[in-house]
């Protein structure tokens, strides 16, 4: 770091970094929140399915974050552990209407939850149930129930219905985060 | 001296090159960098230029290593530094091959390939497209495309490049690309225009009409790009070929016409692609070789050097057609660049009149200690060709070569010189001596075993037979003084054969042997000890057996058969006859010099031919009885090319048996062939004993049926016998596509072609260095001979040719080369007939009305004279 990053640090003025995972199954939306909080001259027009990862950055009012927006296929999934080690927070997305697959949802969470890499972290974890705008749509209720997330003991947690082509409650989420982070480091 | 060479080593290594002692283990730890946050670009930088370092090395990288390493890279994302990026992709296409998971990396790639930033773009393509197969391919086709089409150079030509890549992998899914391809090819950009046309000729290059409508297309449309034009002419000359076209062809009008090209490059491709045209006459050489010509006066170097170097090609095929430029190269032979003035003058020497070879070596010589290694071997090529046009002028070359030879210069340089005066001894008996002396003086200081062994051998071949055999002596015996062991040993053997032929020598070779029993060496005084002992009984037929004609078993089949011996001792002494013998004798032929490339060092002795069969027989428990095996013929085809079943048979002879193996192959995919054997009718009294067949034939797996045919022991002169052969076996239709066969089949059978059995396969050839010492050996106790007509033969040449295929036998002493403008020739035979007695057949031709033949056979054996004196009649 230069003297003059250093002296921007000092004063405020210099945002810190920080590495956040997105994931969650395929066509959950992952790629759509994360398009959706860069800038609005930096967002993509057609969003495809993901292969592998993409790394996205966006600066909130305090943090400047670096998202890795992982692939959520089922052929993909059990490369998300590579990154596990440098994720310093974890956005996790369902897809709310897609009732058929919440199991396999929270099996991919139990599987997160229990990796030697996170299971004795403080790290935090910001779900979200996207896809609310659909008419069948579960609650975040509903969802953070049938994922069993009262479970979580020792990890801070929340929850926030979205819509990610509006871009409706991501604001509220990212605000839990930065909120976690900077507890986290003071 | 080996330190010396250590610290050359250091001395040049360091500084110079700063990876020069990387260790991958610590490499790959250093890689841990890659997940530290914040990322530091600049040691990133350093550790990937280390991994593809070593990857490039040859460097072995284990899959979890490098995956470990690459998953460790694809955090470098993170940074928006370009070097580092940049070097992210080289690090994934190094990669893509060894580490798991590549294709994590494509939606970053994917990115970069659509993103704003140019410099990322091309890269980016490029190692997208090599970890993407082909199911992941229609995923990105639309990027694709669009790249192909991009505006930005650099972008579609890495598109078109990588198309061009993955048409291999995925032919279907790029020919969608064609009409992108099309528009690429009407770029401005030469590069990109390259490019397209190589993209669109690859998607076509199986389809000939295709091909020549693209051309069509573009030879009037025209081109921009000369790299483009250059592909063209190549395309063209390449469909001129394939449909043997002729020069009326448009498509050579349009080779010829590239010719008047304004760019050298198009001018220089037309010229090398018709002077490299099968049958091309001296009319339409001629425009090619006059740009040549040009060119050999242009002011840059590539172009002197590039038409200098085709002229030489074409030198050897049109000498005419070159003449032409002889003042032009007469020119080049003081060019500054050593490669154009030894080109030239090896052009010269090809184009030349004998006249004039002197003046050309002068010229030559005086800067033959200029040119690289490489170059001087050219030179010795040369002069091997024309020492075969203008024989007379050997004396010339000689000296020339000696010259030569005392010159630095190594190895490869050094085995040319030598083998090409080998050769002129061999083609000129009065150069013999003068080369011998010179190759005596080199070996007085050759560091070179292989080439000082070598020569010893050819002097104990050559040296005895000359007017004053004693004067090669002390060259020989110096070796045993100075040299290490392999020469030291290769001396002992020249030695004792001029012991062996001169008997005036044997007092002073027989005290020479005595200092040599005293050797440090075990082999050098094994062989002392052996020959001192065989010399001192003087008795020519032993001389002839193992002095000058050494053995002729395998020397795998004896390590075997020696084995086997001490395995089950017994009371009988180890029998000779009962070693297979070597199948590829060492040919008296003379080896091409060109092979620059072969192997430095001596061959480890690999299993021949008939070692292999031998072993693979000897596992099939119906023949372990048979004895050792005593020759294997060559392949012949029992069906023609492209039938349902493709058979072909090799003769396997024993001493009482022979073996056929059948090789079938089943061409048919809807059908299996079980129980395949092939029954044989013999018209003589051979009796078929047992067949052992393939059990099963599925579609295009080859597999092999043997039969078991006993031969007439009551009448040894039946050697040769024709079989009438079907092949029989039980069908079973299947699937063409899933191979599973139906439940039931019916038996079947093929007609083959007749098989002959004749005397050649009851003879192995082997090779005896010394052919009269070996006649003198066998002895005249059953000397017959025979005077035959050979009337419809018209020249000696097909005589000798004829005469050796039949019998099978090894022509010695080089007597199967029947010197020109002569109208008598002596043609000598060796080998070994079935039993193990030896043969020997010299045969006098007279050329007159058709050639007449005086045939004398001699073997220990009776029954083998009558043999062949039978056949041939
Ligand atoms: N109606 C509705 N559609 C959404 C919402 N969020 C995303 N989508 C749509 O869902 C589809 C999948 O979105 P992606 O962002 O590609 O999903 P992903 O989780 O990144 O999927 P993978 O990359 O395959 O793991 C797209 O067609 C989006 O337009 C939402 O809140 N409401
Ligand atoms: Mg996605």
């Amino acid at each position: 770091m230069g003297l003059l990053d250093k002296l921007a640090g000092w004063l405020g003025l210099k945002k810190k970094d920080v590495n956040v995972l997105c994931l969650g199954l395929d066509n959950s939306g992952k790629t759509s929140i994360i398009n959706q909080l860069k800038p609005s001259n930096a967002q993509a027009q057609d969003i495809v399915p993901t292969i592998g990862f993409n790394i996205e950055k966006f600066k909130t009012s305090s943090l400047s974050f670096t998202v890795f927006d992982m692939s959520g296929q089922g052929r993909y999934r059990n490369l998300w552990e590579h990154y596990y080690k440098e994720g310093q927070a974890i956005i996790f997305v369902i897809d709310s209407s897609d009732k058929l697959r919440m199991v396999v949802a929270k099996e991919e969470l139990d599987t997160l939850l229990n990796h030697p890499d996170i299971k004795h972290r403080r790290i935090p974890i910001l779900f979200f149930a996207n896809k609310m705008d659909l008419r069948d749509a579960l609650s975040s209720v509903k969802v953070s129930q049938l994922l069993c997330l009262e479970n979580i003991k020792d990890k801070p947690w929340h929850i926030c219905a979205s819509n990610a082509v509006q871009g409706e409650g991501l604001q509220e989420g990212v605000d839990w985060l930065q909120d976690q982070i900077k507890t986290m480091r003071t | 001296m080996i330190k010396k060479f250590d610290k050359k080593d250091e001395e040049a290594g360091s500084g110079s090159n700063p990876f020069q002692h990387l260790e991958k283990s610590a490499v790959l730890q250093e890689a841990r960098i890659f997940n530290e946050t914040p990322i530091n670009p600049r040691r990133c930088l350093h550790i990937l230029t280390k991994i593809i370092y070593l990857l490039n090395q040859g460097e072995h990288f284990g899959t979890t290593e490098a995956t470990e390493a690459f998953f460790a890279m694809t955090r470098l994302f993170q940074s928006n530094d370009q070097t580092l990026r940049r070097m992210c992709y080289l690090t994934i296409k190094e990669m893509a091959n060894i580490s798991e998971d590549v294709i994590i990396v494509t939606s970053s790639l994917t990115k970069d390939m659509t993103g704003k930033e140019d410099v990322y773009r091309g890269p980016a393509i490029r190692a997208l497209c090599r970890i993407t197969d082909t199911t992941m391919l229609q995923a990105i086709e639309r990027y694709m495309k669009q790249a192909i089409v991009d505006k930005v150079p650099s972008v579609s030509s890495s598109a078109l490049v990588s198309s061009l890549h993955m048409v291999k992998m995925s032919y279907d899914v790029v020919k969608r690309w064609v009409n992108e391809a099309q528009e690429a090819a009407s770029s401005d950009n030469i590069m990109v225009q390259y490019h397209a046309l190589g993209l669109l000729y690859h998607l076509r290059k199986n389809d000939r009409l295709a091909v020549s409508k693209m051309l069509n297309k573009f030879t009037k449309s025209g081109l921009k790009s000369p790299f483009a034009y250059c592909m063209l002419i190549r395309i063209a000359s390449k469909l001129l070929e394939e449909t043997e076209g002729g020069h009326d062809s448009p498509l050579f009008d349009f080779i010829e016409s590239c010719l008047r090209n304004k760019h050298e490059m198009v001018v220089y491709e037309a010229a090398s692609a018709i002077v490299h045209m099968p049958n091309c006459t001296a009319r339409e050489l001629a425009p090619a070789v006059s740009v040549l010509q040009l060119f050999c006066s242009s002011p840059k170097a590539a172009l002197r050097y590039a038409a200098v170097r085709t002229l030489n090609k074409v030198a050897m095929k049109h000498p005419s057609a070159v003449t032409a430029c002889n003042l032009d190269l007469e020119n080049l032979i003081t060019d500054s660049n050593r490669s154009i003035a030894t080109l030239a003058i090896t052009t010269l020497l090809k184009t030349g009149s004998e006249s004039s070879v002197d003046r050309l070596m002068k010229q030559i010589s005086s800067f033959v200690s200029e040119i690289s290694d490489e170059f001087k071997v050219v030179v010795v090529q040369a002069i091997s060709a024309l020492c075969q046009k203008y024989p007379r002028k050997h004396s010339v070359m000689m000296n020339f070569l000696s010259n030569m030879l005392r010159d630095d210069g190594g190895f490869e340089y050094k085995r040319a010189i030598v083998d090409c005066i080998i050769s002129i001894i061999e083609d000129n008996p009065e150069s013999k001596e003068t080369g011998l002396a010179h190759l005596c003086e080199f070996i007085e200081d050759c560091e070179h075993t292989v080439l000082a062994t070598k020569i010893l051998h050819l002097l104990g071949k050559e040296g005895p037979r000359t007017p004053s055999p004693s004067k090669y002596i002390r060259f020989i015996f110096n070796r045993v003084v100075l040299e290490s062991e392999a020469v030291r040993a290769a001396a002992v053997s020249a030695l004792a054969k001029f012991g062996a032929q001169n008997d005036d020598l044997l007092p002073s070779v027989l005290v020479l042997m005595q200092r040599c029993m005293m050797d440090s060496d075990d082999e050098v005084r094994d062989r002392a000890t052996f020959y001192m002992n065989v010399l001192q009984q003087k008795q020519k037929a032993l001389n002839a057996a193992y002095i000058f004609n050494g053995l002729s078993v395998s020397i795998p089949g004896l390590e075997k058969s020696l084995h086997q011996y001490t395995l089950e001792p017994s009371e009988k002494p180890f029998d000779m006859k009962t070693v297979p013998l070597a199948t590829a004798p060492i040919t008296e032929q003379k080896t091409e010099i060109a092979p620059v490339a072969t192997s430095k060092l001596p061959e480890k002795l690999a299993p021949s031919r008939q070692d292999i069969y031998q072993e693979q027989l000897a596992a099939i428990p119906e023949f372990q009885a048979l004895g050792p095996l005593f020759k294997s013929s060559e392949p012949v085809q029992l069906t023609e090319a492209e039938t349902e079943y493709v058979v072909r048979c090799i003769k396997h002879t024993f001493v009482g048996h022979m073996v056929f193996q059948f090789d079938c192959t089943n061409t048919l995919n809807d059908q299996l062939l079980q129980r395949v054997l092939v029954q044989m009718e013999p018209s003589e009294a051979y009796e078929v004993v047992q067949h052992v067949a393939a059990q099963s034939l599925p579609y295009s797996q080859p597999g092999s049926c043997y039969t078991l045919v006993r031969l007439p022991e009551d009448d040894p002169t039946a050697v040769s016998c024709t079989f009438s052969c079907a092949m029989k076996y039980l069908v079973r239709d299947c699937d063409p596509n899933t191979g599973e066969p139906d439940d039931d089949g019916y038996d079947d059978e093929y007609v083959l072609e007749d098989l002959e059995v004749t005397v050649a396969d009851h003879i192995q050839k082997v090779l005896k260095p010394n052919f009269s010492a070996a006649w003198e050996e066998v002895g005249d106790e059953f000397e017959k001979e025979e005077t035959f007509a050979l009337a419809s033969v018209r020249t000696l040449d097909e005589a000798v040719g004829n005469i050796i295929s039949f019998l099978g036998m090894q022509p010695c002493e080089r007597s199967d080369k029947v010197p020109e403008n002569k109208n008598s020739h002596i043609l000598f035979l060796a080998g070994v007939f079935r039993g193990g007695h030896d043969v020997l057949v010299r045969a006098r031709l007279a050329l007159a009305d058709g050639v007449t033949m005086q045939v004398t056979v001699r073997s220990v054996d009776e029954n083998v004279v009558d043999v062949i004196l039978a056949s041939v009649g």
